[in-house]
């Protein structure tokens, strides 16, 4: 057992309201800059849609994550021999509003508009794509563009009372298989021994971009200014000093959660390399994250040089309680085996009993089951658990479980309190387990979403051989 | 099973056959070219009837490293070098059917490039593939829309950090390939596309003005390398050729000046950045020393 330490995030879905303040605060805090208009290193997707870039799940289009070729774990980019990053157009071309005329235009008949201008060249632009599209202007023949849709679901999608939609944001996912990494011939990118956090070395990058092309979640961006690549870097100087993310902080729904995962380093590759896909969830929360209160990992842990505070942090980690102690949080795309260590809590969709007159929706309880659920199992396992239903549902379960048990205990109906005990025992929870899930995913406090050891800086280099490299010579 | 024996197989035969041609390999030579000596001014433009006929020299695809561009190689690039006593011009003209510049916003853009390597040392030609840590090479890497850059490969790791801090690179190299230091960007590149054809001419002095640079001033040997943008080439993606011998033509009219030893004129920011720290361990002293003569004088006083 070879046990590393990674500072992780999950989302709760089901409490992200699409308002987009992760990203708007990312981009003042990090890619404010010339070069990196196009940037967002956190993104916020309407789905269902065509996402950003544009259907960046299609990896017959960007050759993006992992295959397996003769039974080994091969990058994308080379078994076809096709390393072509994005084009702007794949982004879309930034721009802003020509603001000036609001002030400098003569008094004439007509309002003076401010017409949309590219950022890159300030000239006149029609805007044609954007970061969020779908939900900005573009109207339903985009929304069909998604690659998790299927044939029959995309038939069902143009009925509008099957509609269904959910929030996706998206930051670089700081996999334990980084295929940019292993994309890089300059080795400019690296996964920081400490903590996990994957970084773009500035100096060591020559702007090659197979590292743009490798990346299945297209996460990092080339700067056309500077030359060189660059990415969400977890916001590393908040986080060593055990501050949460920009974006987390900023959340307006608090729908983020930081936490520590112990994992081990020597399974990744034999999990990543699973044949079968849809094993490939199970097979990431069993062998390679473990369990920081048992005794064989804390002493491995120990042997390994994790610092007591940071086992401790495993221990109270939001992320490890979702992901693997209750398994309600999953990694998006688990087929490009990255080993993503971002992990995302399946949405419930709204409870829509009011509107079952109007538009016939089968429901049978003011809690749906999750067959009923609007938005379909097979959709959200397409984009967390390659497929894997059964994962998908066990958790919503658990999540419906928990809803109905604290109704119980606020609303006097008959039998509610037999029904809430059933949905638990069906679900595998314990009423601790439900009283916990529900102050974690509903009424956290601060502590309790961000527990953040701060960083030991024991993998520090010597100051010696930094002299030179920064301060004085 | 049969497939599976016979590539490792292949691979053997072809790594014996390389081993005993090993010395062969490493320093064969391709076409020599002969640079012109001209009086006064280098021609900058391509179309200059200064320019001699130019030698084609092949290229071959880049086999050592990820990631491996297709096996199959037929472009060449044509050289013709003139010189005048204290500068040289290089003229490289190469076929590129499409036009790859870089620009503002051009995430999938290549810029189509050229590279000229020239031994750093006289002594023994250096490996091929952009020289090793005893024996660097001083590499000429033009981009279009980028512009040139004389770089230095191979000697990053061979050197302490007080070596490198005195030749003006960075305490620890961050990379095989490095910029040399301001002082040593002498190479000028002028460049026209036209026909389907690149035509870009690099003027740098004769001899060397960093330690890292090759210089010119005798025979020498240069390698190229070529870019095609428009096929996402970059980086290992290359066609790359063999050493070139190129020899100096004697100067036919009236004897030049010798070749001029340029002398590297320093800022004061250099002066600070390459002042070795036992300099400045010097000066705290005798700045010690000074102070406290002063205090002795002014308490007599």
């Amino acid at each position: 057992m070879n046990v590393r330490a990674q500072i992780s995030m999950a989302m709760n879905l089901d409490k992200c309201i699409g308002c987009h303040t992760c990203s708007v605060t990312c981009k003042n805090v990090w890619t404010n800059r010339a070069g990196a208009e196009y940037m967002w290193w956190n993104n916020v997707e309407t789905r269902p849609g065509p996402g950003y870039p544009r259907q960046w799940e299609n990896q017959d289009r960007y050759n993006g994550g992992w295959a397996i070729d003769g039974g080994k774990l091969k990058l994308r980019i080379e078994i076809k021999r096709d390393y072509k990053p994005p084009g702007l157009d794949d982004y879309y071309q930034p721009w802003t509003y020509d603001y000036d005329v609001l002030f400098s235009e003569k008094q004439t008949d007509q309002q003076p508009v401010a017409r949309p201008i590219s950022l890159i060249d300030g000239q006149p632009m029609d805007v044609a794509y954007g970061p969020n599209w779908n939900d900005d202007l573009a109207g339903t023949d985009l929304l069909l563009e998604d690659p998790n849709l299927d044939p029959v679901q995309r038939s069902i999608y143009a009925q509008f009372k099957d509609v269904f939609m959910m929030y996706l944001p998206r930051i670089c996912n700081h996999c334990l298989n980084p295929s940019c990494l292993a994309a890089c011939p300059r080795k400019a990118i690296y996964k920081r021994e400490e903590d996990g956090i994957v970084l773009v070395d500035q100096s060591r990058c020559r702007g090659y971009r197979f590292c743009v092309a490798a990346c299945p979640y297209k996460k990092v961006y080339y700067n056309w200014k500077t030359g060189r690549s660059e990415k969400c870097i977890f916001c590393y100087p908040r986080i060593e000093a055990g501050q949460p993310t920009v974006c987390s902080l900023t959340c307006v729904g608090k729908i983020r959660y930081i936490g520590v995962l112990l994992y081990d380093a020597d399974k990744v590759l034999d999990v990543a390399a699973e044949p079968d896909p849809t094993r490939l969830v199970r097979r990431f929360i069993d062998e390679v994250l473990l369990d920081p209160f048992d005794p064989n990992v804390v002493s491995a842990a120990r042997s390994a040089g994790i610092p007591d505070d940071w086992i401790t942090a495993a221990r109270r980690s939001p992320v490890y309680k979702m992901v693997k102690r209750w398994q309600v949080a999953f990694p998006l795309h688990p087929e490009f085996r990255t080993l993503p260590m971002v992990f995302y809590v399946p949405p419930l969709s709204p409870v829509v009993t009011a509107f079952e007159q109007t538009y016939g929706a089968k429901i049978t309880d003011v809690f749906p089951r999750v067959s009923e659920l609007r938005i379909p199992v097979k959709y959200l396992a397409s984009m967390f658990t390659a497929g894997d239903t059964a994962l998908v549902e066990q958790a919503l379960k658990k999540l419906i479980a928990v809803r109905i048990y604290e109704r119980s205990k606020n609303v006097a109906e008959p039998g509610l309190a037999d029904r809430a005990r059933q949905a638990l025992a069906e679900a595998g929870l314990t009423e601790q387990d439900a009283e916990e899930m529900y102050r974690l995913f509903a009424i956290a406090r601060y502590e309790d979403r961000f527990v953040i050891p701060t960083n030991p800086k024991r993998y520090a280099n010597q100051p010696q051989v930094q002299r030179g490299v920064a301060g004085l010579p | 099973m049969r497939t599976e024996l016979l590539l490792p197989g292949v691979a053997l035969a072809v790594a014996v056959v390389l081993a005993a041609l090993g010395v062969m390999v490493v320093t064969a030579q391709g076409p020599a070219v002969l640079v012109k000596f001209v009086n006064g001014d280098l021609p900058v433009d391509p179309a200059s009837p200064a320019w001699p006929k130019p030698v084609v020299v092949p290229l071959t695809s880049q086999i050592l490293v990820y990631p491996l561009p297709p096996a199959v190689e037929n472009r060449t690039v044509s050289v013709a070098a003139v010189y005048n006593g204290t500068h040289i011009a290089f003229l490289l003209e190469w076929r590129d059917d499409t036009e790859d510049v870089a620009r503002p916003g051009g995430l999938d853009v290549f810029p189509d490039a050229v590279a000229v390597q020239f031994p750093v040392s006289r002594a023994q030609l250096p490996y091929i593939c952009m020289g090793t840590v005893d024996n660097p090479v001083n590499i000429i890497y033009w981009r279009a829309g980028v512009g040139v850059q004389n770089l230095v490969a191979g000697a990053g790791y061979g050197l302490s950090p007080q070596q490198r801090e005195a030749l003006g690179l960075q305490a620890t190299p961050t990379s095989p390939v490095e910029l040399l230091p301001e002082s040593a960007q002498v190479v000028q590149a002028y460049a026209v596309y036209r026909n389907d054809t690149w035509y870009v001419v690099f003027v740098r002095p004769l001899g060397s003005v960093h330690p890292l640079m090759a210089s010119l001033s005798g025979d020498f040997s240069a390698a190229f390398a070529v870019w095609e943008g428009s096929k996402g080439e970059r980086g290992g993606l290359k066609a790359t050729s063999s050493w070139v011998q190129f020899r100096l033509e004697k100067p036919t009219a009236a004897p030049p000046p010798t070749p001029a030893v340029t002398t590297v004129t320093q800022t004061l920011a250099q002066v600070v950045e390459t002042t070795p720290t036992w300099a400045w361990a010097v000066i705290g002293v005798l700045v010690a020393l000074l102070a406290v003569m002063a205090g002795l004088a002014l308490r007599r006083g």
